[in-house]
């Protein structure tokens, strides 16, 4: 018997203008599941993620956080949420390029209240663990795109979130340098418990997950968890 | 399925204690965000806060001159006032003579078209007052001149000015001149009297200036300068605030990303804005302090009266960085910043007119004083306020119309016409006309308030025309009051100096109407100064009808003088046989127009002959350099107080001169910083779409393909943003020019050159812009890292 997931979205539509692009999809993620979700471009796979995760609204259904509805919460409670419970990595980065990656990567911490000093001490712990301390002092626009990736599942798990959305994230990169980021996303959400969402619609990379679901149409179907 | 071999490697630092911060503190923590984010952001980051703080810092210098004007004007008023003799009083009325005395009287003189004013002293007594600056009253023979004058003097060249007042024993400190560059001096004098234009006094200062009310239509002209130029400045601000927007939409999607909600975003967009506009301030300072060192080397004002008045200050380091954050919360209301990007809410949603409008009617409704034709001398304070507040709004209106212009306008232009330069341009436009309008308004609210001044000079000018118009005669130079002393017989002598002749201008009445008459005698060719006397030879008599009425029938006999005069005993017959002579304007009018006047040679005088009341008109030699400034010397060696006119005078020519120079250097300067801001956002716009640019080149768009679209984004919305401002402008010109009561007139050539400028300096803009096209141009724009 499974523990009850952590993360539902249930029966969810949305659409963009006349395009539909979820339909009646459901979902769930369990507590350290590692999730993918896959399928065609413009199957809405991404949409289904962005709304997992309160970025998007969708114009029916429900997610549940913890058993919290996301939907109804305020753009407020929403971003606290993001702050402090998910970490988000995408196939470019979506690093601030004025800030070093050190300072990326503390960003989420600082936003929480947490001083600079003890900050960026947590964030080298990171970007160490992920094997691109040498960039720390860098921008990410002076970082190769593997080393940008890794900064960016440093800035996502800094927090210790109980879930990383990931959309893509070796998209941009060759299959060396995605092995790579993947194999530390994976371990890192292990190591710390964290569940992980994954949207790709590359084999080799839901390779990594525990589970999948497949989008096509906005419609979802999942498959049993294998555990 | 099962999970690929995962390497376990530790569970990773551990996580800080999440420490909700007050929120003060969170308010500080996320404007600190912002500092921090606004000053960091490498070469490229650095490069856009240089440019954003050069674009406030300009204006935010401009704002600091126009802060200081009001402080110069003070200072220099007040050395005036210090300085200042009483005005002449009637004799009866003068304080008496006494050891603590002096006399006084303002002449004014030229040097090569430049002024001069000066006093003539006669001190008269040991205790006579010393005017500031002054350490000792020069005696007859003897001047004290300000250093500008005394360089002016000393420089090559100058042998038409040199001992015109006599020996200079000493110069004027600068307690007791207007400005450095001040062209005066006090002469000593041994033949002043009360009794004629002296004024006698045992103090200089504290007494009512002798210096008149400005004009009417020039101070307005000055206040509507004021309005016109500070307005785009304003508009430059604004605009120099937003470039680089789309890099901080970018940035602050990223911050959401992380956990930031919308309201913290904006408190870290206000932080980056106000860390910009502060560095633009300071940037502002910096040239502000450079300007004070330049200025006093181009225009007469001494360093230390360049302080801008406190209040003003103040007004700037509070409302630019007030207004830099308004502006960029203004602009964030029409994006909604998501963790995803942003999303543009104007996208979709036309812009509306209604509240367009709303300024520039309520500008109207301000200027409604002007559609009476009534002169700016009689409006009531409180419309000396309102109308330049209406002029304001209406050019406000400007910079809102044209947003709602260029969008109305390019949604019905059709992209597959033309090129694909035109098809890439309008499509461009079609969907984000914003950017590239913001640029453009900058130019068209100036060309509109410039177009309005240009109107207002040029009607000035004809205005000024009318009034001074003579006859271009033989004649160059008039020396009033010569009143048939010998001495003026000198001149004749004098170097450039190839006539001379007397004549003499009597006020009388006709005595069957007690209409006032006016007769010049002279000779022919003196007459024909001032009226058209074709054939004449001695002994014609001319008359100019009034304006109402007619003159003296023949064998009416009038005095040549008013009763009571000198000449009142002498009288004079209308001949039968007289020319009539168009009515001549300007010259004696009164308000019930134009008087009836005579022009009389000697020989119909038959011996009877007034020398009072009399001039000399002297014709100077053109081949002869500086001969009137020899005739201004030679005069004032004859009598100091004497002044020496040009026949043609200028009226308010000079002056205008100077306004339409201020003018053209205040154009200059305007379309300068309009150009840097086009330039900035035509950057800007190209770095942010530098891969698409890379994939148009990639699938074989041509260069000059791209830079002609690059061209024309911007040349569509200038031509409607100029068309918007000529209307406006031309249409201000005729409201202001009926206001100040000139001839309303239209200044095609002000239009055109203005209008031209702007567009060359769209050209200039496009043209600098293109070399970072064709780098941006390059493959490897196509790159994501």
């Amino acid at each position: 018997m499974l523990d009850a997931p952590l993360l539902v979205a249930d029966d969810l539509s949305l659409s963009y203008g006349e395009t539909r692009a979820l339909d009646s999809a459901s979902v769930q993620v369990h507590a350290g599941e590692v999730l993918a979700l896959m399928g065609p471009s413009g199957s809405g796979k991404s949409t289904l993620m962005h709304c997992l995760a309160g970025i998007l609204a969708p114009d029916s259904g429900t997610v549940t956080y913890d058993g919290r509805d996301v939907t109804t919460m305020s753009d407020v409670e929403r971003s606290a949420l993001r702050r402090t419970e998910f970490g988000f990595v995408f196939q470019f980065g979506q690093l601030v390029p004025e800030l070093t990656c050190l300072e990326n990567v503390a960003l989420p911490l600082r936003m929480t209240g947490t001083r600079r000093r003890e900050a960026e001490r947590v964030a080298t712990g990171w970007l160490e663990r992920l094997e691109v301390g040498d960039v720390a002092a860098k921008r990410p626009g002076e970082a190769s795109g593997g080393q940008g990736q890794r900064v960016a599942v440093a800035r996502a798990l800094v927090t210790r979130p109980r879930v990383v959305f990931a959309d893509e994230p070796t998209g941009a990169l060759d299959s060396l340098n995605g092995e790579r980021v993947m194999q530390l996303l994976v371990a890192a959400a292990r190591d710390t418990g964290a569940a992980v969402v994954l949207v790709t619609h590359e084999a080799r990379v839901a390779a990594y997950s525990d589970g999948e679901a497949v989008v096509r149409d906005g419609r979802v179907r999942q498959a049993e968890l294998a555990r | 399925m099962t999970a690929t071999a995962i390497p376990r490697t530790g569970a990773g630092p551990t996580r800080p204690p999440h420490r909700p911060r007050p929120a003060l503190a969170q308010w500080a923590a996320d404007l600190a965000l912002g500092v921090r984010l606004s000053v960091s952001g490498g070469r490229a980051g650095w490069v856009r806060l240089a440019l954003i703080a050069a674009g406030i810092g300009l204006g935010v210098t401009m704002l600091l001159g126009a802060a200081t004007a009001p402080a110069v004007v003070a200072a220099q008023q007040a050395r005036v006032d210090d300085r200042s003799a009483p005005l002449w009083v009637p004799p009866e009325d003068a304080m008496a003579a006494g050891p603590d005395t002096v006399l006084t009287e303002v002449v004014r003189s030229q040097f090569r078209g430049s002024d001069i004013e000066g006093v003539l002293v006669h001190a008269e007594g040991d205790e006579a007052p010393l005017p500031p600056g002054v350490e000792r009253l020069p005696g007859p023979g003897e001047v004290v001149l300000s250093p500008a004058l005394a360089e002016l003097m000393a420089s090559n060249g100058a042998d038409a000015l040199r001992g015109r007042w006599g020996e200079a024993i000493g110069t004027i400190g600068p307690e007791g001149l207007r400005g450095p560059g001040e062209l005066t001096f006090y002469a000593g004098s041994d033949h002043l009297s009360v009794e004629e234009l002296a004024s006698r006094t045992d103090r200089f200062g504290g007494v009512e200036p002798a210096d008149a009310d400005p004009d009417p239509a020039l101070l307005f002209l000055a206040v509507v300068a004021t309005v016109v130029l500070l307005l785009p400045v304003a508009i430059f601000v604004t605009s120099a605030v937003r470039f680089g927007g789309e890099a901080r939409d970018r940035r602050l999607a990223a911050l959401r990303l992380v956990g930031a909600d919308a309201r913290m975003t904006r408190r870290v967009a206000a932080g980056e804005t106000l860390t910009e506009a502060v560095l633009g301030l300071a940037v502002g300072g910096l040239f502000f302090g450079a300007l004070r060192l330049v200025l006093p080397r181009v225009v007469s004002v001494f360093p230390g009266d360049l302080r801008p008045v406190p209040g003003l200050v103040a007004l700037v380091v509070v409302l630019v960085p007030v207004a830099a954050v308004v502006v960029t919360m203004s602009a964030m209301q029409r994006v909604v910043v998501e963790p995803l990007g942003v999303v543009r809410r104007s996208g979709d949603r036309r812009r509306r007119l209604w509240w367009r409008l709303v300024l520039p009617v309520i500008g109207l409704v301000l200027l409604a004083p002007l559609f009476g034709g009534r002169g700016a001398s009689s409006f009531s304070e409180l419309e000396q306020v309102t109308v330049p507040a209406g002029m304001g709004l209406l050019l406000l209106g400007v910079a809102l119309l044209l947003p709602w212009l260029v969008e109305a306008s390019v949604r019905h232009l059709g992209g597959g016409g033309g090129g694909v330069a035109w098809q890439l341009s309008v499509r461009r436009l079609q969907l984000d006309s914003g950017t590239s309008v913001r640029a453009v308004s900058g130019i068209a609210v100036s060309v509109a308030g410039l177009l309005a001044l240009n109107g207002i000079v040029a009607g000035l000018e004809s205005g000024a025309a009318d009034v001074t118009e003579r006859s271009a005669t033989e004649f160059q130079a008039e020396i009033y009051g010569t009143d048939g002393d010998p001495r003026w017989e000198q001149l004749a002598d004098v170097r450039g100096v190839r006539e001379i002749t007397m004549t003499s201008t009597v006020q009388t009445t006709d005595p069957a109407t007690g209409a006032t008459v006016w007769i010049d005698i002279a000779e022919c060719a003196a007459l024909a100064v001032d009226t058209e006397v074709g054939d004449c030879a001695d002994g014609d008599v001319f008359a100019a009808a009034p304006t109402n009425g007619t003159v003296p029938t023949a064998g009416t006999t009038v005095d040549l003088g008013e009763p009571g005069s000198a000449q009142a005993a002498s009288t004079w017959t209308v001949p039968d046989a007289l020319t009539t002579v168009p009515t001549v304007t300007g010259m004696m009018a009164s308000p019930e127009g134009e008087p009836a006047r005579f022009f009389i040679t000697p020989g119909a005088l038959e011996g009877v002959a007034p020398t009072t009341d009399s001039s000399t008109l002297v014709a100077l030699d053109p081949a002869v350099p500086d001969a009137m400034d020899h005739v201004r010397t030679a005069a004032a060696q004859i009598d100091a107080s004497t002044h020496v006119d040009p026949v043609l005078t200028e009226g308010l020519a000079p002056i205008l001169a100077d306004i339409r120079q201020a003018l053209v250097a205040g154009t200059a300067a305007l379309l300068l910083l309009i150009g840097a801001s086009l330039l900035v956002n035509v950057v800007e716009q190209m770095r942010e779409r530098r891969q698409l640019l890379a994939a148009l080149l990639a699938f074989g768009v041509r260069r000059r393909t791209l830079s002609a679209s690059v061209l024309l984004q911007l040349a569509v919305p200038v031509v409607l943003g100029l068309a918007l401002a000529a209307v406006t402008g031309t249409g201000l010109s005729t409201l202001l020019q009926s206001g100040m009561e000139v001839p309303v007139q239209l200044d095609w050539a002000g239009i055109g050159t203005t209008s031209g400028v702007a567009a060359l300096v769209v050209m200039l803009t496009t043209a600098a812009s293109l070399p970072l096209l064709w780098r941006l141009m390059r493959p490897e724009g196509l790159r994501a890292e």
